[in-house]
């Protein structure tokens, strides 16, 4: 059933085919200015702390149209709304689970942007500025794993900021904290290894580092493999931990609404 | 003319106290904001650690360009954007007659009607951002100088209202506007960047047809002593006409727009 909802995501999103050169536009615009910006840092020094310039473009190919390609955003809103104005209930009259489903449709979507944005961006800006292989199969296998918990982890996150606006009734507020916190912190533009060690080694356990930079440093081979299975399981605890958090706060938004409801 | 004076505050003071109404709401999504692009700045500021310039331009000077761009664009935006992103429903539902048969100018009326308070939070962040990177850079301040960051900042406030009005505009023609907003802003976030690190078609388009080159880099540029792209020496002085003369294209282009208005299907 859920995949049915995946699959209808995906094709309603089809019907939209005048965004399409919009978001193209919009994400093929984004990455090149960050690779713009690593020529331009790069222009005199070959290497710094051991990263060279095609490894910070393959980085912000990663980082940008693969690793973002998932509208994070139109889910917290789409939470935040259908649970502050109510609309939610349709749901629980349904026999199916709200954030399941939530998830499932937010597949269809992810696999759309991916096949109408995110690979053809990819693919023009690295036939244009070159893009390195994975490190090794070994970080290249395992960074199909990263890349699917990095997915994720997102959806977590921002289905618990939608879900937060229940009782801070923003939404708004919370998508504009969660994009400063994302920008600065989750790698996908900045990797943390050009962060001060102290504070990096913080960044590095908090679960945004999951969604940009764990991915993008094991495709790179920038941890070993003891270091990558290490960081793979705890990207997993928090995976579970974020889908446990969920999980409660969307049965006491259910309680609250069946509370209120008249 | 006498009419409008006394309608604008009116329409002014009638949206502020809606949006005050929920005071809680505003306060923290103006906070919000200011942390989300404080955020975005510092990554860069972090980058710069590693790198200490970035096409040339150090951290003050960088933050002099960000504040910039993020106070002529607020300034702007708040006369325009939200009013005229949501122009394409008033077409789109045939809302927008009430206004023609209004005796007041459409475009005033949902400029000032929506002047959106809204930007308080960008405008705290690139007023205070801009103060610290005035007293930081190596500029020796004069009045001269002084009056032209004005003149510039008003011009480059122009440049982005303009731009924002045509865009809007566009409804009456086409019923949608919104994915031209989406190309705005990509173009938008390249002009918060020093100019001269991106190849050179791209800053002959940033000062040719998308003109948002005059909104940040170029009166930056000028100020600095930095050499722009294709203008050169004529940079410095085109910064403060510039939005005045795109004020005059958009409204030319309103008023072709709007005869092209046919009302909403249905």
């Amino acid at each position: 059933m859920y995949l049915a909802f995946a699959s209808s995501a995906f094709q309603t999103q089809l019907a939209y085919r005048g965004q399409v050169w919009a978001s193209l536009f919009g994400s093929a615009v984004h990455v090149f200015a960050w690779i713009a910006i690593w020529m331009s840092v790069y222009q005199d020094t070959a290497s710094v702390d051991g990263v060279t310039l095609p490894q910070m473009v393959t980085y912000a190919l990663i980082g940008g149209p693969v690793l973002t390609a998932w509208q994070w955003r139109r889910l917290l809103n789409l939470v935040g709304n259908s649970v502050t104005s109510g609309d939610v209930a349709i749901y629980l009259l349904k026999p199916l689970r709200y954030p399941l489903y939530l998830f499932a449709t937010e597949c269809g979507n992810l696999f759309y942007r991916l096949a109408v944005t995110g690979l053809p961006v990819l693919v023009i800006v690295a036939l244009v500025y070159g893009m390195l292989p994975p490190a090794s199969l070994f970080h290249g296998l395992l960074f199909i794993a990263f890349w699917a918990l990095s997915f994720v982890i997102m959806f977590l996150i921002a289905a618990l900021c939608g879900l937060l606006a229940f009782w801070l009734l923003t939404a708004f507020s919370l998508e504009w904290l969660l994009q400063g916190i994302l920008m600065l912190l989750s790698g996908t533009h900045i990797p943390l290894w050009f962060f001060p060690d102290a504070v990096a080694a913080i960044i590095k356990l908090l679960p945004v580092a999951w969604v940009g930079y764990h991915p993008i440093a094991v495709y790179l081979g920038k941890t070993s493999v003891t270091e990558t299975l290490i960081y793979l399981g705890l990207g997993l605890g928090w995976a579970l931990l974020l889908a446990a958090a969920v999980s409660a706060l969307w049965r006491r938004a259910a309680l609250r609404i069946t509370v209120q409801g008249g | 003319m006498r009419n409008a004076i006394r309608v604008i505050p009116f329409l002014v003071r009638l949206y502020v106290k809606s949006r005050l109404e929920y005071r809680g709401a505003f306060l923290l999504a103006i906070s919000a904001q200011f942390f989300s692009y404080a955020c975005g700045y510092a990554a860069i500021w972090i980058l710069l650690q590693k790198f200490e310039t970035l096409g040339g331009w150090d951290w003050p000077e960088l933050a002099l360009l960000f504040s910039f761009q993020l106070l002529a664009y607020s300034m702007g935006a708040a006369l325009s954007f939200v009013q005229f992103r949501d122009l394409e429903e008033l077409v789109r539902l045939g809302t927008f007659d009430t206004l023609l048969v209004k005796p007041f100018s459409p475009w005033a009326y949902l400029a000032f009607s929506g002047l959106n308070i809204g930007y308080a939070g960008h405008i705290a962040l690139a007023a205070g951002l801009m103060v610290w990177s005035v007293l930081q850079v190596g500029i020796d301040w004069s009045l001269g100088s002084a009056l032209y960051l004005l003149a510039a900042l008003i011009s480059a406030a122009l440049v982005n209202a303009a731009l924002i009005t045509m865009i809007g505009a566009s409804a009456f023609i086409f019923v949608q506007s919104s994915h031209l907003y989406t190309i705005f802003f990509g173009f938008w976030e390249l002009s918060r960047y020093p100019l001269n690190i991106f190849p050179a078609g791209l800053q002959w388009l940033m000062i040719t047809f998308v003109p948002l080159g005059f909104a940040s880099f170029v009166p930056v540029a000028h100020l600095l002593g930095k050499d722009i792209p294709v203008l050169s020496d004529l940079g410095g002085l085109a910064a403060p006409l510039a939005g005045p003369l795109l004020v005059l294209v958009a409204m030319a282009h309103w008023k072709y727009a709007i005869s092209r208005y046919q009302g909403g299907g249905g």
